[in-house]
């Protein structure tokens, strides 16, 4: 219409219009396709564990270990669960401050070489494969201490540092320099600033990023292997003994070759799907609390 | 006179017995022996079990009822951390559930395989290990904690599994033929050695998948110390009688699974699939496996019973029991590739707590236990070798004091 009204030779242009539309078009297709993709790859996943699952998946199975004989049905991965928490718990406990630490320092104190240095390791850190953690620790703990779920939450905690410290340095950047200068202004001290301006601000994001930690680490079996080892028949909630964990129990199970054992498998994977979700969905809920409570 | 027996063993006998015994009767004819021995077959078949034994591989066989247990040593830990076999895992699974309910103690045990295990033990990071194959000299030579204690701990075949869609188990296969299969030498299952031994079977021209462990695993040991008495093709193959048995070999076909699991699964996902594995897994996922001939002659099912005849007439163990019991009875009935496990602890224990614990746990499984080996298959130990093992166990010490006096 515009076109028109200016006295532009509308008709002219027409097959270009078309060729453009038409591109356009064809592009949010394979877009719209992209995404139709990735969550039906999602769905299928989620379904297709759901419908593996549910056979085995009853309130019995969320508080019994399972049965002497492999080949038995029944049972559950109640000491898995139990496992999972505690060896994930304090790897939390080590990882989430120690990450958040050293973000801090990243980004509010460091300055030039050292932090630069520090993030490029970081980077690194992430990048490492975790059976090559969990090698690290059987080298460096299990072989004077043995086998134990504090050595699974180690490793566990090497995995989730670099994720840790990462989200939460983004996040502060995020923070407005004005904030900063505006605290600094008022006659805050550099730590009032952090501590009272920057972190709140912040702490949404940071807690959607511990959280995503804590359900990874939640998911890893490789670094587990060499450090809990496992402990697939027995509740223990000591974490200097060895303990089982979900991943552990999915895949000891798995391997076995008994379908009994197979379907306690995908019972026990959808219980850490379950698990990972309320994590997740946690994460958002306590971001947008804390968000709202800021405001 | 053997047409008169014959008739007589055949109506008290299964069927599957009957061909055993008229292979008997043939073989002590030829030997000349026949009129003494058929006669007190014919009068001991009732009252004289030891003679002829009862019918194998049916039915339930009495538990041992061991009761010459050490004494409760007090002061044990409440956990104990193992690890090693796969080939045991099922019968240490379910003796270590029983003893928790039982005992309160929680031993821990994970299926990492025999090699894992022995390493772990060497690398002092578990309390015992577990293996199908004794530790030689120059592995206790590796271990941390100085000389090991090996307590077998219970026996089982290791079963010749395949995958022939229609055909039901009881293939029959002598060491030979599958050292030949074993090693490439024999590629499709309708070859001329195979069908020999299956006169009345239709075998497919599918070709033979072998499946292997690719592990350190007792269960191979066990299997190529039997290829390696029965199979000069395998021998040669192999490159000679040392580099054709252990833990590992250098297998020249087939594909390797991890753990008794691994290789089970490759089977039974692959048509024409051939491998090898402990009783138990073979029986708890449908598999079909074949007979083996033994020493005698005979094709013989895997069984807890045969399993139990491969032992049977040996009364003089080495001191240290570091024992090859593979294919070494002449029994008729033994089942020749039967193995033992042995348990791995250090003789010379540094903690009180954990030691009392592992003598009380491995008295426990050398007597109640072996009355638990039926529900998954397994074979307790005969009286002369479960005797010489609560012995062995007195040999375990703390700081140089007896656990056990």
């Amino acid at each position: 219409m515009t076109q028109l009204a200016l006295g532009t030779p509308g008709l002219r242009n027409r097959p270009a219009l078309r060729r453009r539309r038409a591109k356009s078009a064809l592009l949010v297709g394979l877009l719209i396709a992209a995404v139709v993709v990735a969550v039906g790859v999602l769905a299928w996943v989620l379904i297709y564990v759901a419908i593996q699952g549910a056979g085995a998946l009853n309130l019995g199975f969320l508080t019994n270990t399972p049965p002497g004989n492999p080949s038995a049905p029944g049972g559950g991965f109640y000491n898995g669960i139990v496992g999972s928490l505690i060896i994930v718990g304090i790897a939390a406990a080590i990882a989430i401050p120690l990450g958040i630490g050293a973000a801090i320092y990243l980004v509010e104190y460091g300055r030039g070489r050292l932090s630069s240095t520090i993030r490029f390791f970081n980077d690194v850190l992430i990048g490492i494969p975790t059976i090559v953690t969990g090698a690290f620790i059987y080298a460096i703990w299990v072989t004077r201490f043995g086998f134990s779920g504090f050595a699974g939450s180690l490793a566990l905690a090497i995995v989730m540092l670099p994720l840790v410290t990462r989200t939460t340095e983004e996040m502060l950047r995020l923070v407005p320099n004005e904030l900063r200068e505006g605290s600094l202004a008022l006659g805050a001290t550099r730590s009032q600033t952090v501590m009272r301006v920057c972190i709140p601000t912040a702490l949404p994001g940071i807690i959607t990023g511990a959280m995503l930690a804590i359900a990874r680490a939640m998911g890893e079996t490789a670094p587990l292997l060499l450090t809990t080892l496992g402990n697939d028949l027995f509740i223990e909630y000591n974490p200097a003994k060895r303990m089982s964990t979900l991943s552990l129990q999915i895949f000891d199970n798995a391997v076995t070759g008994f379908q009994e054992a197979q379907a306690r498998a995908w019972a026990g994977a959808l219980t850490l799907i379950a698990i990972v979700l309320i994590f997740t969905f946690a994460a958002r809920f306590f971001g947008r609390r804390v968000r709202t409570s800021n405001a | 006179m053997t047409v008169e027996i014959e008739p007589l063993l055949n109506r008290e006998r299964p069927f599957w017995r009957r061909r055993a015994s008229a292979q008997g009767a043939l073989t002590l004819l030829v030997g000349g022996s026949m009129l003494a021995a058929c006669g007190s077959g014919t009068t001991g078949a009732t009252s004289a079990p030891s003679a002829t034994p009862t019918p194998v591989c049916t039915g339930t066989t009495a538990n041992p009822g061991y009761s010459n247990g050490l004494a409760t040593v007090a002061g044990q830990a409440t956990t104990l951390s193992g690890a090693g076999s796969t080939f045991v895992a099922p019968m240490m699974s379910v003796w270590t559930k029983a003893y928790a309910t039982s005992n309160g103690v929680q031993v821990a045990y994970q299926a990492v395989g025999s090699g894992a295990g022995i390493a772990q033990l060497q690398a002092e990071t578990v309390d015992f290990g577990d293996s199908d194959a004794f530790m030689k000299d120059s592995d206790i030579a590796k271990a941390k904690g100085g000389p090991v204690v090996q307590i077998p701990l219970v026996q089982a075949p290791v079963v010749v599994v395949y995958n022939l869609p229609g055909i039901a188990s009881g293939l029959k296969f002598d060491g030979e033929t599958l050292g030949k299969m074993f090693s490439g030498a024999i590629t499709t299952w309708n070859d001329p050695a195979i069908k020999a031994l299956n006169p009345t079977i239709t075998l497919p021209s599918t070709p033979i998948a072998i499946a292997h462990r690719s592990d350190g695993s007792g269960t191979t040991a066990i299997f190529t110390d039997f290829l390696t008495q029965t199979s000069p093709a395998w021998v040669t193959a192999l490159g000679g009688s040392t580099t054709s048995v252990g833990k590992t070999v250098a297998w020249p076909v087939g594909i390797g699974g991890k753990g008794n699991d691994g290789v089970s699964a490759i089977v039974s996902q692959t048509a024409g699939g051939l491998g090898y594995v402990e009783l138990d897994y073979a029986i708890a996922q449908h598999q079909t496996y074949g007979d083996v001939k033994n020493k005698a002659g005979s094709f013989i099912e895997p069984c807890e019973q045969t399993a139990a005849a491969a032992t049977a007439g040996i009364t003089s163990y080495p001191p240290d029991l570091r024992v090859d019991i593979v294919n070494q009875s002449s029994n008729p009935q033994a089942y020749p590739i039967t193995g033992l496990t042995w348990a791995l602890v250090y003789q010379n224990q540094t903690k009180a707590a954990t030691a009392a614990a592992l003598v009380n746990f491995f008295s426990w499984v050398l007597t109640k236990g072996q009355d638990l080996t039926g529900s998954v298959n397994y074979t307790p130990l005969g009286a002369t070798l479960q005797a010489l093992c609560i012995a062995q166990l007195k040999k375990i010490t703390v700081n140089g004091t007896p656990v056990s006096p």
